[in-house]
C-alpha cells in the first residue's frame, strides 16, 4: 500500500497536473481591479497624463479657434491679442498641480466631515483616478469634489443620505448627483481599493509577534498611528500606482522607524548566513527585479522563501523615495492654474478681465495724479 | 463536416438577426415599449424585484443571449443605489467560472442597467419541479461548483451574505454561478461592526439568528450547508415562519449549541429565552438523511457547525473526503436538467 496514494483512489481524484500551482495572494491581488486598472508604470502613467491632457486640449483649441473666426468682426487686435495670449489650454504639469490641490481639498473635506480613514483613502483615491481619465479642462475639479466624497461613503458602506450630506458640505443635491455615473464610469466601475491600512495592522501583529520582547507595546501604538497618517499622505503621490500596498505600507514604517523595520524585514526574509546566495546569483535576481512585481521567479511551496530580501529592501527604498515627493501646490499656484482654466473656457471672461485691469490702471494712475 | 459550416452559418444568421431585430425593435418601439439600447435589447421581462428588473436581450454586435438588470435609480433620491453599487464593486473583482459575469454596464433613461451572462435556470427551480430527478453525483457536482465560486470570493476577502438555492443560476453547460452580490461586504476587520439583517432567513447562520455583530465568511458555509441538506430532501431544510421561530426550528434539528462547544454563546441577549435541545445522533441524521453516505454526513455537519470558528472553511470543504469517495460528482453538462 505504501507509495501507492494516488493509485489506491484513482478514478476519484485525478493526480495533480505537472504544472500544478497554487494560487498565491500576489496572484489574486494581480486580478484585482486596481492592478488591472490603475497599476502602471511610471512611462505609462507618464503617457496616460499627456494623452488626456492632449485630447482635451484639442477640443479646447478647436473652441477657441471658432470663437476668434465668429467673433472677429468685433474683435479689436488687442482683444485678440489678449485671447491669444490669457485664453491657452493648460499644459499636462499645471493639470497634475491642480488636480494634487483638489486632492488635498478632498482628504481636508473628508477628515473634517470625521468620515473613517478607508472613506478618507477611498475619496481622495477615486478623485486622483478620475483626472487620469478626464482633464480639468472638461469637468472643473471642484464640481466633482463632493461627488467623489459621497459615492466614496456609499462604495465603503458608510451611506449618508445625499440631503445630509449637502447639508454638511454646504453643497446641493444636484450638483452632488450630476456626475455621480460619469464619475463611476471614469473609475471604470473600478470601486474596490486595496488600501495599505489592512497590511499596516498584519505587519504591526507580525512585528510584534516575530520580535516578541524587543518592542513595547506603547511605542508601537504611537508608530502605528503617524504610519497611519503617513499612509494617507502617501495616497497622495504617484506611489499608489507603482507599489502595491503592502510594499507602500512597509515604505511607510521605514519612514517611521528605520530601524525597527530593517530589523523586522532581515529577521523575515533574509535567508540564514549557512544558506545565504552567492552575491552574483543576488546580482542576477536584482536584474530581474520588476516595479510592481516583488519576485518573478517561479513560486516555491513556503510563500516566505520566495521573497527575496535585497529584491524586496531595493523596492521599499525606492517607494519610500517616490512617497516623500509629496506634492505641494500653493494656493497662488492654483489660484493661477484655475485662472487660466477658468479663461480657456470663457473667452470673453479673458477679455473683459483684462480690460478691467486695464481700466483699474488708468483709474490708479488718474488717483495718483489727483494726489499729486 | 458540420464543424467546417458552422461558423460561417452562425455569422450569416447573427448577422441576419441583428438586422431583423432592428426592423423590429423600430417598428416595435411604439408598440409595446420595447427599446433598443445601443448594443443591446431588452426582449422580455423575466422579473422584477424591489430594486431591479430583469430582461432577457441580445448583444447586437455579436448576438449572444445575456440578461439586463435594470436599476431604478429614479426611484432612489440618493443617487446610485447601495445595492447596485455593492453589485457592480464585488462582481468586478471576481472573474471565476463558478461566479456570474459581469459584462458591460452602462446608464439609460437614468436608469443604471447591469449587463450579465444569459444563464435559464437556477437551483430553486430544480429542486422545485418534482419532474426532474437528479442524483447524489449531480449533488455532488453542484456543491462542488458552488464552494468552488464561494472559495473564490472567500480568498478574495469577500463575502456573499445571502447564499440559497435562488441564487444559485445555472449555465447552459450546467456550471453553477454565484449570483446577486447586492448583499455582498469585504470581509471586516476586527473591529468594524455588522448588521446580522442579512441572509435569507432560512439560509442563516446561529450567530446571525443571535444578532451578531462581529461575524465571518463562516455565515456563508453555513448557508451551503442548508443548501445541501435541501438538495437531499428536496424541501427546505429549515423553513422557519420568523426569527424567532427560525431559531427553534434551526436548534431543533442541530442543537442548542452550549458555553462547551461554542464559548461564551449564553452571553448572547437571545440565548435565555431558548429552549435546549440536544444535538441529533447520529442514526438521527441518518434516518433523516436516508441517501447520504458518512462522508457526506460529516460533510453536512461540519458546514453545519454551531460555533463560527470550528465550522469548515471553504478549503475545508472542498478538500474534504466526500469528494473524493464515489461517486465522483457529475460532469456538468452532461446533468440533464429538463424534466
Amino acid at each position: 500500500m505504501e507509495g501507492s496514494d494516488s493509485k489506491s483512489v484513482s478514478g476519484t481524484v485525478q493526480e495533480k497536473p505537472a504544472n500544478y500551482k497554487r494560487i498565491s495572494d500576489d496572484d489574486l491581488y494581480r486580478h484585482s481591479s486596481q492592478y488591472r486598472f490603475w497599476s502602471f508604470t511610471p512611462e505609462q502613467l507618464e503617457q496616460k497624463r499627456i494623452d488626456t491632457n492632449a485630447q482635451a486640449v484639442v477640443s479646447v483649441e478647436e473652441r477657441l479657434s471658432a470663437f476668434r473666426d465668429e467673433n472677429n468682426a468685433d474683435l479689436t487686435e488687442e482683444e485678440v491679442k489678449t485671447l491669444l495670449e490669457k485664453a491657452v489650454p493648460v499644459t499636462m504639469e499645471e493639470e497634475v498641480k491642480l488636480v494634487n490641490f483638489y486632492a488635498k481639498k478632498v482628504q481636508g473635506i473628508a477628515q473634517h466631515m470625521n468620515l473613517p480613514t478607508e472613506v478618507v483613502a477611498t475619496s481622495l483615491t477615486f478623485f486622483r483616478r478620475f483626472y487620469l481619465e478626464n482633464s480639468v479642462m472638461d469637468i472643473d475639479p471642484k464640481t466633482i469634489v463632493h461627488t467623489t466624497i459621497f459615492l466614496a461613503c456609499k462604495s465603503e458602506n458608510y451611506f449618508i443620505s445625499v440631503d445630509s450630506f449637502a447639508k454638511k458640505t454646504k453643497s446641493v443635491r444636484e450638483a452632488i448627483l450630476k456626475h455621480e455615473f460619469k464619475l463611476l464610469e471614469s473609475l471604470k466601475f473600478s470601486l474596490l481599493n486595496h488600501h495599505p491600512y489592512r497590511p499596516l495592522h498584519g505587519f504591526f501583529l507580525d512585528i510584534q509577534n516575530l520580535l516578541t520582547g524587543k518592542v513595547d507595546i506603547k511605542y508601537m501604538g504611537q508608530i502605528y498611528e503617524n504610519c497611519k497618517k503617513r499612509i494617507t499622505e502617501a495616497l497622495l503621490t504617484d506611489a499608489i500606482y507603482f507599489y502595491t500596498p503592502p510594499q507602500i505600507t512597509l515604505a511607510a514604517l521605514l519612514l517611521e522607524d528605520e530601524a525597527l523595520t530593517l530589523k523586522y524585514l532581515e529577521t523575515k526574509f533574509k535567508p540564514k548566513e549557512e544558506e545565504a546566495e552567492t552575491e552574483t546569483e543576488v546580482d542576477e535576481k536584482k536584474k530581474n527585479k520588476k516595479v510592481e512585481d516583488k519576485d518573478n521567479s517561479p513560486k516555491e511551496d513556503k510563500p516566505e522563501s520566495s521573497i527575496n530580501y535585497d529584491v524586496l529592501l531595493s523596492l521599499i527604498l525606492a517607494c519610500k523615495e517616490k512617497i516623500i515627493e509629496l506634492p505641494s501646490v500653493t494656493m497662488d499656484d492654483a489660484k493661477n492654474i484655475a485662472a487660466k482654466l477658468y479663461f480657456c473656457n470663457n473667452p470673453m471672461k479673458a477679455i473683459a478681465n483684462s480690460k478691467r485691469k486695464q481700466e483699474e490702471s488708468v483709474s490708479d494712475s488718474g488717483e495718483k495724479k489727483q494726489k499729486i | 463536416m458540420l464543424k467546417n459550416y458552422q461558423p460561417f452559418n452562425k455569422k450569416k444568421v447573427s448577422r441576419l438577426r441583428t438586422a431583423l431585430n432592428s426592423c423590429l425593435k423600430m417598428a416595435n418601439n411604439d408598440i409595446d415599449g420595447t427599446v433598443i439600447v445601443s448594443e443591446y435589447t431588452k426582449e422580455k421581462k423575466v422579473g422584477e424585484g424591489t430594486y431591479a428588473v430583469v430582461y432577457l436581450g441580445t448583444k447586437q454586435s455579436t448576438g449572444r443571449k445575456i440578461a439586463i438588470k435594470e436599476i431604478k435609480t429614479s426611484e432612489f433620491k440618493d443617487g446610485l443605489d447601495m445595492s447596485a453599487i455593492r453589485e457592480v464593486k464585488y462582481l468586478q473583482e471576481i472573474q471565476h467560472v463558478n461566479v456570474i459575469e459581469l459584462v458591460d454596464i452602462f446608464m439609460a433613461y437614468d436608469n443604471l442597467n447591469l449587463v450579465l451572462e444569459f444563464l435559464p435556470t437556477d437551483l430553486e427551480v430544480i429542486i422545485k419541479d418534482k419532474n426532474i430527478l437528479f442524483t447524489p453525483a449531480d449533488i455532488k457536482s453542484w456543491m462542488l461548483m458552488t464552494l468552488r465560486g464561494v472559495y473564490h470570493c472567500h480568498r478574495n476577502f469577500i463575502m456573499h451574505r445571502d447564499l440559497k438555492p435562488n441564487n444559485l443560476l445555472l449555465s447552459p453547460d450546467g456550471q453553477i454561478k454565484v449570483a446577486d452580490f447586492g448583499l455582498a461586504r469585504a470581509v471586516p476587520s476586527p473591529h468594524e461592526s455588522l448588521t446580522s439583517n442579512v441572509v435569507t432567513r432560512w439560509y442563516r447562520a446561529p450567530e446571525l439568528l443571535f444578532g451578531a455583530n462581529h461575524y465571518t465568511s463562516a455565515i456563508d458555509i453555513w448557508s451551503v450547508g442548508i443548501i445541501f441538506a435541501e438538495l437531499m430532501l428536496r424541501i427546505p431544510y429549515l423553513p422557519g415562519q420568523n426569527d424567532l421561530e427560525q431559531m427553534d426550528v434551526t436548534f431543533r434539528a442541530l442543537g442548542t449549541p452550549t458555553d462547551r462547544d461554542w464559548p461564551e454563546v449564553s452571553t448572547f441577549s437571545l440565548y435565555n429565552k431558548l429552549q435546549i435541545y440536544p444535538p441529533p445522533s447520529r442514526d438521527e441524521l441518518r434516518k433523516r438523511f436516508i441517501a447520504a453516505s458518512e462522508n457526506a454526513l460529516n460533510f453536512m455537519c461540519n458546514m453545519l457547525t454551531m460555533n463560527p470558528v470550528k465550522r469548515w472553511t471553504a478549503a475545508q470543504c472542498l478538500e474534504s473526503e466526500y469528494f473524493k469517495e464515489i461517486p465522483p460528482p457529475s460532469d456538468p453538462s452532461s446533468i440533464k436538467i429538463k424534466s
